[in-house]
């Protein structure tokens, strides 16, 4: 296995010819848009040192806007053209107005099939208009296959593992709302349509752009009796406050930019949009939440039924905005009496007497980004708690100032993933309202003030709408403005698109690299004489993911690890019993291997009943099986295999 | 000696019988689709019945496909109800400056604005019985449009969703193969050898008929019946017996060669443990079928159907085998249920039920007014702790399938419970067929009914189908188990599925009495009074003061207790209408909400709500532009009236 995987490398590195200089290249690829189909040229391969090239230029993409849907599509079958023996462009259905929605695969085909490979699943955009996770998940796929035959930590990762990528989930609403005046938040559900209203009729009365500015904005109404006013630099409207008298122009609040389409004197009672796709997968699925029924929506039920049908996704990403939160599925808290729980929160053990909190600060005088979480999970469970505390303790850092909470139920894709496919699932809600850059004297909220601070300079004034005055065929005259354009809120400014996807690919890249892998660890012999020989046999996952989530072993979806040992002719296995213990004078407390979290948690060795045994390697788990056997005569071999299905396949060879 | 008093105190119920054949034989002469039930119809003989139907009845029938089986058969609804009645709201409230970026929203059909009702059958494969009492109610109601008058006013007025068959798939196996299929074909390894579908029975002897292979075996499980050795009769494991011991099968190869027959055949989930009510257990694992609620294509169409059509109040899911009827909530105690619903569904839906099928109304049903003693006797005699809360133990014939000694429930994700709980509709499952009462002359009882009524059922299709049901042992030779006859009953007949003829008639026409009779039920909303009264003139205008009275008719209420709630329900409205240029409201918005009517009906034990509302507007009219009232309820439906202006 491991040579092979070499030769493939190597042959993928010849493939690619080599080029000079790469600035010129660079101009050229910019702005000849014809270069996107020539041959990958670049300056060399496999760079170690950070400051290199790594392929960007190969195939360059503007981060520095949102695509509507037929470019970010057409981007998708243009790249996994470029690099057809990576990545595969497929439709994985129909949404509800017929547009397809496409899936990028990404992996190494010479080094197996997507299905044979452990894989990552992410999707983005489930509500239509969080589309940051589109720009997200294209970032991804492209860092993933740019950097390929540059970077060895990416080559390793795609000729490993799979990657199944599905940039916008929501395709109807994405496009919408990229491609028509929107507000920052809708639309955001699938196009069922809908009585919101309960006047009998659907979707009839949604919003519309009045003023015909290309932004959705919203609508006041100049009122001697208001309670609002303009700001002193006309941006906003502000409440008159104690100014009772204020002789100026008052002004009352409508609401979104729109007509009252069906006369009944409401104005954008009936918006567009039908059920939440991410209260629509059959986990804790509620009627009142997820109507009408479990994946009941085109765009969700292909998702679904994709990752259903592909058992070898391990952990799957799905992205959302806005409120920088790493949301990981954690196994359901037992239910508990109140004073047990109050046991619970306190660490007996390792922390003395402390609280979570307290054990939490002191953790976090070592790392900063240290997490714990007060939970009490079932015992058979517990494993996944601490494998994905692991795991957000790391987002935690690469995202920086992200924060790791627990993820919700009720119909939620994380939920179905993690506890019917038994994925480790997160969901990310990318960027924030400008919390970080705006709130300048730190004390965790953003002012109006700071807020226009932020517009002013970090955005250079770009992003707003002024309140300006429009004739309104239901209302007359109406002020319309006063508020952010589309993408600055819920969504990045096109500047800051790049950093947020920088970051998460860099999470989403962590997480594949910690995959299972199991790995023959030792095989150390022991000669009792007489031909007799004790054969420790240790293997080992490192990684922070274990062979198989905790859930996964109990909805039956992953075959356990196997150990396979064999001889040569001349040397026999004496199996020995499971139940009896092992009397070994020799290995006292320091043979113990403990796996956290579970593992081999009665300790020591294990004994080794027979040619093959079955187990579970739990993350960064060490275990050791000691197997008797006689050697007849001469010289032999042992021969040490193990497979996972999750974990891939190692092997070790010792002669005695 | 027992058989033919029965017989004898059958005679009355067979003239009857006769009489309702004389009657079919009349009104035979009006279809312009005969259809007779001397066989099964089977997924194509329905399919080629609702495709005449539709094209011959256009003005009151279209058929609809509503989803796909997974071998690609079509799952149809036939939708009864005039189409030129009905008053869709979308033609009458004028939208404007729409957005109009996305045409998401179908005009409404004139079908989706009356009050429905929805048969179906077919769920499972195998209890076909169903789809036969669907095809004849089809026909009872098409030919009797026009000529009776009851039919045609539920016509005109009401719609009758009729879904055959739901399981296509497993019809087709059912009645065209002789492999009774409960599931549908959705593509499953049973047996785990990464193959899918390899090994399903087969004609052993190439008759084209798939029976039995019976062979003796001494650890067999069946025995020969004494009188008609033909009759296998199965014996519990563990029972000691001298007598020769044999074993029956399906005919049957093992196909793929792994030591088993018939392990991995075409049959893939139950849909009716496929719907989203109730599937996860309490724990949250699967507790239903399929990888998710309405996985399945069937289910799937069931859904989406339903979702597109909130004006359905009733439900009917057709199963064999019994003779009874389960009401909700089979995964749900009887003590979460509504009891205004309750109410409904025991004392008016039960209680007309049982009568129909000849049971014993409970009395507790006949004197809800005494409940109180009712609940006090039963807390000495009755064990279920459900049905002393209630009052009252269930009959045989209506019953709740959660199990109540117990507290229990029955199943995950059954399809009357999603459709009550989930949609709001008096949903039903009706187990068709009970072989003990409906053989016509006959009546078993006791511990070998069975086989008893085997010997009579042999007899009986001897007697009216020249014996070929039934196919006498003839010795084989199977390659895998040796020497044994193959015979026995073509598997659609003699057992949980009505004989066609005059039993399945009388199936079909007793569960057609009491569709038509819910159908009866059904709320209607009208507008009693649309007035106008002229409170000021000002210059061109005219202030009005508009009052519209609407009224429920029909003798349900327009929702169920808790109805208007659900999402996707939603309260009965009336809007005011006229030409937006002219017409400016002062009080009062252009719809009004009035919650949900009550019907003329009283509801035992339930206080009586209003069945009409009232509704006032204020309006500024510019010359004489006119009015229009529009009531329209999701389950009454919606009926338009003008102003009249004094």
């Amino acid at each position: 296995m491991k040579t092979n995987r070499k030769n493939n490398i190597v042959k993928q590195v010849k493939k690619s010819p080599r080029v000079k200089r790469f600035m010129g290249v660079l101009v050229l690829i910019l702005f000849v848009g014809g270069g996107l189909f020539q041959p990958v040229k670049a300056q060399s391969k496999l760079q170690t040192s950070p400051g290199r090239y790594h392929g960007e230029m190969d195939f360059p993409w503007s981060w520095k806007r949102y695509y509507p849907y037929s470019e970010w599509t057409q981007m998708m079958k243009d790249i996994a053209k470029k690099y057809p023996q990576l990545a595969t462009t497929q439709s994985i259905g129909k949404s509800r107005m017929g547009r397809d929605q496409y899936l990028i695969t990404i992996t190494n085909k010479k080094t197996g099939d997507d299905l044979t490979k452990t894989a990552m699943w992410v999707d983005g955009a489930i509500h239509g208009n969080e589309v940051n996770g589109i720009t997200c998940s294209l970032y991804l796929a492209w860092y993933l296959l740019t950097r390929y035959d540059y970077d060895a930590y990416v080559h390793n990762l795609v000729d490993q593992y799979t990657f199944y990528i599905l940039p916008g989930l929501n395709v109807d609403a994405n496009a919408s709302y990229v491609e028509q005046p929107n507000t920052e938040n809708n639309p955001r559900e699938p196009y069922r349509p809908e009585d919101n209203d309960g006047d009998g009729l659907y979707d009839e009365d949604q919003t519309e752009d009045v003023d015909g500015d290309g932004e959705l904005s919203y609508m006041f109404v100049e009122d001697p009796k208001g309670d609002l006013k303009l700001s002193p630099d006309k941006r906003r409207f502000i409440s008159i406050g104690d100014e009772k008298d204020y002789p100026g122009l008052r002004f009352k609040r409508i609401g979104s930019e729109g007509y009252d389409n069906d006369g009944d004197g409401l104005i954008n009672e009936d918006d567009i949009g039908g059920p939440d796709p991410n209260r629509n997968y059959p986990y804790g699925w509620k009627l009142s939440a997820g109507d009408p029924y479990p994946m009941s929506e085109n765009c969700t039920r292909n998702a679904y039924e994709f990752m259903l049908h592909h058992p070898n996704i391990f952990a799957s990403f799905h992205y959302h905005n806005i409120g920088r939160l790493i949301m990981f599925a954690a196994p359901q808290p037992v239910k508990t009496s109140g004073s047990q729980a109050q046991q619970m929160s306190s660490y007996g053990r390792r922390g003395g007497r402390m609280t979570t909190e307290q054990r939490l600060a002191q953790m976090r005088k070592e790392n900063k980004y240290a997490q714990l979480f007060d939970r009490q999970v079932p015992r058979e469970f517990q494993h996944d708690l601490s494998v994905q505390t692991d795991i957000v303790t790391m987002g935690a850092r690469i995202l920086k100032n992200y924060t790791p909470v627990f993820g919700g139920l009720l119909g939620q894709t994380l939920a179905s993933a993690y506890n019917m496919l038994g994925a480790y699932a997160y969901l990310i809600e990318l960027w924030g309202s400008p919390t970080f850059d705006a709130d300048v004297n730190n004390d965790g909220r953003v002012s109006d003030k700071e807020y226009m601070d932020w517009i002013d300079i970090e955005l250079t004034g770009e992003g707003w709408i002024k309140p300006h005055p429009v004739d309104h065929p239901d209302l007359g005259r109406v002020w319309i403005g006063g508020s952010g354009k589309k993408h600055v809120g819920r969504t990045p400014p096109a500047r800051y698109i790049e950093s947020e996807a920088l970051r998460n690919t860099q999470f989403v890249l962590y997480c594949a690299s910690q995959f299972p892998k199991v790995e023959v660890d030792d095989i150390d012999l022991t000669d009792l004489g007489d031909g007799l020989y004790w054969v420790d046999v240790t293997v080992k996952n490192d990684h922070t993911y274990p062979t198989a989530s905790d859930r996964s072993k109990k909805l039956k979806r992953i075959k356990q690890d196997q150990l396979f040992f064999s001889t040569s002719k001349n040397i026999e296995l004496v199996p020995l019993d499971p139940k009896l213990p092992i009397i070994d004078p020799y290995a006292g407390r320091s043979m113990r291997y403990f796996g956290y979290g579970g593992g081999s948690s009665s300790g020591g060795i294990k004994p080794g009943t027979g040619k093959e045994i079955k187990l579970w390697l739990n993350a960064k788990d060490k275990q050791t099986y000691r197997y008797l056997v006689r050697k007849k005569s001469g010289k032999g071999w042992i021969e040490i295999k193990i497979h996972s299905e999750r974990g891939g396949d190692d092997q070790m060879r010792k002669e005695i | 000696m027992i058989m033919k008093q029965n017989y004898f105190r059958c005679g009355r119920r067979g003239l009857i019988l006769l009489a309702i054949s004389v009657m079919g034989a009349f009104t035979l002469q009006a279809q312009k689709v005969p259809i007779n039930f001397n066989r099964f119809h089977g997924y194509t003989g329905t399919q080629a019945y609702l495709k005449k139907v539709a094209k011959a009845y256009p003005n009151i029938t279209k058929l609809v496909t509503i989803g796909e089986s997974t071998m690609g058969r079509k799952i149809q609804v036939l939708i009864i109800s005039n189409r030129n009645t009905g008053t869709p709201l979308d033609r009458y409230v004028e939208l404007r400056h729409p957005r109009g970026e996305v045409n998401n929203v179908p005009p409404m059909q004139t079908d989706q604005v009356k009050p429905g009702l929805w048969i179906c059958a077919s769920t499972h494969g195998n209890e076909f019985t169903g789809t036969e009492v669907c095809l004849y109610d089809i026909d009872k109601l098409v030919t009797g449009y026009g000529s009776d008058q009851e039919i045609t006013d539920l016509i005109d007025h009401d719609v009758f969703y009729i879904c055959p068959i739901v399981n296509p798939d497993g019809v087709f196996n059912s009645v065209e193969r002789d492999i009774p299929q409960r599931y549908n074909s959705m593509k499953k390894d049973d047996d785990g050898d990464g193959k899918i579908n390899e090994d399903g029975p087969d004609d052993l002897n190439g008759d084209g008929h798939i029976t039995y292979f019976r062979y003796k075996n001494p650890k067999g499980n069946y025995i020969q019946d004494e009188v008609d050795p033909r009759i296998m009769i199965r014996i519990r494991k563990g029972t000691k017996t001298d007598r020769q011991r044999w074993s029956m099968i399906r005919e049957d190869f093992d196909n793929d060669g792994d030591g088993k027959r018939g392990e991995d055949g075409e049959q893939g989930i139950d849909l009716n443990r496929n719907f989203p009510e109730g599937w996860f257990d309490d724990a949250g694992y699967q507790g239903g079928s399929g990888d998710y609620p309405t996985s399945a294509p069937e289910t799937r169409a069931l859904a989406e159907f339903f979702t597109n059509h909130h004006n359905i109040l009733m439900a009917e899911f057709y199963h064999t085998s019994g003779g009874f009827t389960f009401r909700p909530m089979g995964s749900l105690s009887d003590n979460l249920m509504n009891p205004k619903d309750r109410a409904v569904y025991d004392f008016i839906l039960g209680k007309k039920y049982v009568e129909m099928m000849g049971g014993d109304v409970p009395q507790a049903w006949l004197h809800p007014d005494s409940l109180d003693v009712y609940r006090k006797a039963l807390e000495k005699s009755s064990k279920n702790s459900i049905a002393i809360k209630r009052g009252y133990e269930f009959p045989r014939l209506w019953r709740v399938s959660y199990d109540e000694i117990n507290d229990k429930r029955y199943g995950f994700g059954l399809q009357a419970d999603w459709a009550f709980k989930e949609f709001g509709t008096y949903a039903l499952t009706t187990e068709l067929w009970n072989y003990r009462k409906d053989l016509p002359g006959y009546t078993f009882e006791g511990k070998d009914a069975y086989t008893r009524f085997q010997r009579a059922a042999i007899r009986y299709q001897k007697d009216h189908y020249g014996g070929k049901y039934f196919l006498d042992w003839k010795p084989f030779k199977h390659p895998e188990l040796g020497e044994g006859e193959i015979g026995g009953w073509l598997p659609q007949y003699g057992s949980n599925n009505a004989f066609p003829g005059e039993p399945l008639l009388k199936v079909c026409d007793t569960h057609w009495q009491y569709e038509k009779w819910r159908a009866s039920l059904l709320p209607r909303i009208e507008v009693t009074q649309a007035s106008g009264r002229v409170l000021e003139k000002a210059g061109p205008y005219r202030v009005i003061e508009v009052t519209a009275k609407v009224e429920n008719k029909g003798k349900l209420a327009t929702q169920l207790a808790r109805g208007a709630s659900l999402p996707g329900n939603r309260q009965d409205v009336v809007w005011l209408i006229g030409n937006r240029d002219k017409v400016t409201f002062l009080q009062g918005r252009a719809f009004q909400k009035i919650g949900t009517l009550e019907g003329t009906m009283k509801i035992p034990n339930q206080r009586t709500g209003k069945n009409k509302a009232e509704v006032k507007w204020i309006v500024k009219v510019k010359g004489n532009a006119p009015l229009k009232i529009v009531a329209t309820s999701q389950k009454g439906g919606t009926v338009v009236k003008d102003v009249e202006i004094k």
